[in-house]
């Protein structure tokens, strides 16, 4: 046993001072929670118990609620467009079976100009009206698109 | 319910021996760590009652965990009071209380440690009593005070190797 050894040894001898009296019944008092005075207990403090937890966690969940909800209406939009391709690609896409484009000549006339050096110039134009008719026989459906278009073509004097 | 009762009575047998075992060491490293008895006291009633609370099961609580609960409400208490006020209110009542029991024989030896142990910094002094009179491993010292288990040795030692050095005389 050497020096430190023996001091530690020397130190252990001495014991903590005996707490007072008072102090240890007041220890004593705090009886060991049984089963039975645990359950008592709970059941006395379980309203308050209750309504404190529900708080407790409550207050956060209803804010993170009321946040991730400002997420959703504000970015969540976006996402449930990406998500319609996914809708439509369910269906199967159409097959045309025959696609008819038809230009119609609806009107024609000349307008004169002056161009910024002061040079005349004319503009000849050209109203129509394209009629694109689209068919699915399987499916049994037929698409009619009607767009009108201008068509203007500047000619020269001398050209004309 | 005889189940019960049986229980309970074993639970008491069981608290009285804890009592008897640790109440004083306990209360020791509380007074180190209060500036009143009156603290002293409070901080090892509450630490009892939350470590037992929050274990659980009817049987008392380990030692170990008090001794770290205790330390820690002795910093929420600090945090909390006026230091310099409670300083001075209680001063003459934090001398009056001895830390060590002693006999007519070794009065004046028990004094001279406790001097000592009250000299060293507050760092040495917990790992030494957690250590000597708290009965504790290093890695229960470490868990008590928060620090890793080798800084807790190395306090240890430096407490041990400064008291010795404080009461050399009284060894002589």
């Amino acid at each position: 046993m050497n020096d430190l050894e023996r001091f530690e040894q020397e130190l252990r001898i001495l014991t903590p001072a005996k707490p007072p009296a008072e102090f240890i019944e007041r220890l004593r008092e705090l009886e060991p929670p049984t089963s039975a005075r645990r359950t008592s207990a709970r059941r006395e403090a379980g309203v308050r118990w209750n309504w404190t937890h529900l708080l407790r966690w409550l207050v956060p969940a209803t804010v993170l609620l009321a946040v991730a909800g400002l997420v959703w209406l504000k970015f969540g939009q976006p996402g449930s467009q990406r998500g319609r391709p996914l809708a439509v690609s369910v269906s199967p896409p159409l097959k045309a079976d025959s696609v008819q484009i038809d230009e119609q000549l609806v009107g024609a006339f000349d307008a004169v100009g002056r161009l910024p050096g002061g040079e005349p110039v004319r503009f000849h134009c050209r109203q129509w009206m394209d009629n694109v008719v689209l068919r699915d026989k399987t499916r049994g459906v037929v698409i009619e698109q009607r767009t009108p278009r201008v068509e203007v073509v500047p000619v020269r004097f001398e050209t004309y | 319910v005889n189940g019960d009762l049986q229980h309970g009575t074993a639970n008491l047998l069981g608290w009285e021996q804890w009592l008897e075992a640790h109440a004083s060491r306990l209360l020791l490293f509380a007074r180190q760590q209060a500036r009143t008895e009156a603290d002293a006291q409070d901080l090892v009633q509450e630490a009892v009652i939350e470590t037992w609370q929050r274990r659980k099961l009817p049987e008392p609580p380990a030692v170990a965990l008090v001794f770290a609960r205790i330390r820690r409400r002795a910093i929420d208490l600090a945090r909390s009071t006026d230091r310099r006020a409670t300083r001075e209110a209680y001063t003459l009542q934090e001398t009056a209380v001895y830390w060590f029991d002693s006999t007519a024989e070794d009065r004046e030896r028990t004094r001279l440690i406790e001097q000592a142990m009250r000299a060293l910094p507050e760092i040495y002094r917990e790992a030494v009593t957690l250590k000597i009179w708290g009965g504790l491993t290093f890695a229960e010292i470490a868990e008590a005070l928060q620090i890793p288990a080798n800084t807790a040795a190395s306090r240890y030692r430096y407490g041990i190797d400064e008291l010795r050095k404080l009461t050399r005389e009284a060894f002589a």
